[in-house]
């Protein structure tokens, strides 16, 4: 069931502003290239396949949480998962102070923050320990979500937005912190995990949601939309092993975004009375080469629709769950949008599953 | 060469099994892309691992006329026979 419809006449929550992060040691493809080289010896023979495989994502280099030289002597999942709540709780701090400032609230004014991830795992959650780190009050209220992937970022913009219809004085955070380069997995020299050590990075987004009783500075969050594409379980994820998250991912990503979008997107803006044409503003994740030309295919977009995504994935490459909302920040920051503006803000995830939210300036 | 063919069958079928995760069966005869049903991922899986078990290489332009799993295993087999240090020595 849709978030809202039409006909709701409930007034909407709205987006303030979105505080973006990067850690700050920067290694360019050819620098991960050349440190992964001797690893995949051990093990393959065409070297030069896999060297493609890694320039195939077209992501130009990745900001990692540590410096390069420090990955080797992570050799176990403790040592990973430690250095991950280290460098996680300093991101999210930065990232939420930094949306807060620009929304022109304080950590007082925070009623729930919504924390998604899926790269560690902490308890007590980063959340918890943002409200000693930042001040937050007692009462603020808290939802860690691990495990929605890359979606979390467009499933927490909605979940929060849900949130806010109940509450519509209400102020929430929704942080996603993602440290992809600590899940990697040296050992693991598949395929599927050569092609994500090419394209998966690390970086922080906050955004501030205000409910609609709320001063709104942003765009409003008008409804959103969930899909779940039966038995595709195997599509991506996580098989958790001894040393920690071992990647799987299929070809069939692409193609499930060729196959299922342009419905989805079309059957959740009918909802809304609206058709493709009314959207100006299109807010995707950048989950990859392919994924990105499937949503420009599947949904005939004009050139250049979804530059800010192409320009995300090949300056930082995929961020998971933060990836769209770096995407909807530099939307909201540089954009001209015109008060009664259309955008939509898309992403897909393990499951297998999409999350549409639909914003109006 | 029969020889390395029967093994690179067999080779295909472990890889299929064990890391593309297929269940069903893998006969010489069967067509790649309809049987094992092998997207861009899985073909790049089953390249890697032939060239990792066989030290050879395969590269697109072998691959043109590969449609079988019959195919590819010749060609992994002319591919080994090239490879070896007296190829082209005997008439």
């Amino acid at each position: 069931m849709p978030s809202t419809t039409r006909h709701d006449p409930a007034p909407s929550p709205s987006l303030s502003a979105v505080g973006r992060a990067l850690p700050p040691h920067y290694a360019s493809q050819e620098q991960l290239i050349a440190a992964l080289r001797d690893l995949w010896a051990t093990k393959h023979f065409n070297l030069e396949r896999l060297e493609d495989l890694h320039r195939n994502v077209q992501v130009g280099g990745r900001h990692l949480a540590l410096p390069l030289e420090e990955y080797p002597a992570l050799t176990t999942f403790q040592q990973r998962n430690d250095a991950w709540i280290r460098v996680a709780t300093e991101l999210s701090e930065k990232v939420a102070r930094q949306a807060l400032s620009r929304a022109g609230l304080t950590p007082k004014d925070v009623d729930h923050v919504f924390f998604v991830t899926v790269t560690g795992i902490a308890t007590p959650s980063v959340d918890a320990r943002l409200v000693n780190r930042m001040g937050l009050r007692e009462d603020v209220k808290r939802t860690p979500l691990f495990g929605l992937g890359c979606v979390a970022g467009a499933a927490g913009l909605a979940r929060a937005a849900d949130y806010l219809r109940a509450f519509p004085k209400q102020t929430a955070l929704l942080i996603a912190t993602e440290l992809c380069s600590l899940t990697l997995q040296r050992e693991d020299l598949s395929i599927p995990n050569i092609i994500a050590s090419g394209l998966f990075g690390d970086g922080a987004a906050c955004v501030v949601l205000r409910g609609a009783e709320a001063p709104a500075t942003g765009p409003r969050v008008v409804g959103s939309r969930s899909v779940f594409y039966p038995d595709t379980e195997r599509v991506m994820g996580w098989d958790v092993v001894d040393t920690g998250f071992k990647v799987v991912l299929s070809a069939k990503v692409p193609q499930l975004v060729k196959e299922h979008i342009r419905g989805n997107v079309e059957g959740f803006l009918a909802e809304h009375g609206l058709v493709l044409k009314d959207v100006k503003h299109w807010v995707a994740h950048t989950g990859g080469p392919k994924v990105l030309e499937g949503f420009e295919s599947a949904l005939e977009l004009a050139p250049g629709a979804l530059e800010r995504s192409w320009r995300s994935l090949k300056q930082v490459g995929n961020l998971s769950s933060a990836s769209v909302l770096f995407v909807l920040g530099e939307t909201l920051e540089e954009v001209d949008a015109k008060p009664g503006d259309w955008g939509v803000v898309m992403a897909m995830g393990p499951g297998f599953c999409a999350e549409m939210v639909l914003v109006r300036w | 060469m029969a020889d390395i063919v029967t093994e690179a069958v067999a080779e295909i079928r472990r890889i299929a099994r064990e890391e593309l995760e297929f269940e069903g069966a893998v006969e010489p005869a069967h067509d790649l892309l309809r049987d094992l049903q092998l997207d861009s991922l899985g073909l790049t899986v089953l390249a890697v691992g032939l060239e990792n078990r066989f030290r050879v290489l395969l590269s697109e332009e072998d691959a043109q006329g590969v449609r079988t799993v019959e195919d590819l295993a010749r060609l992994v087999a002319a591919r080994v026979e090239a490879a070896k240090p007296d190829a082209g020595a005997h008439p």
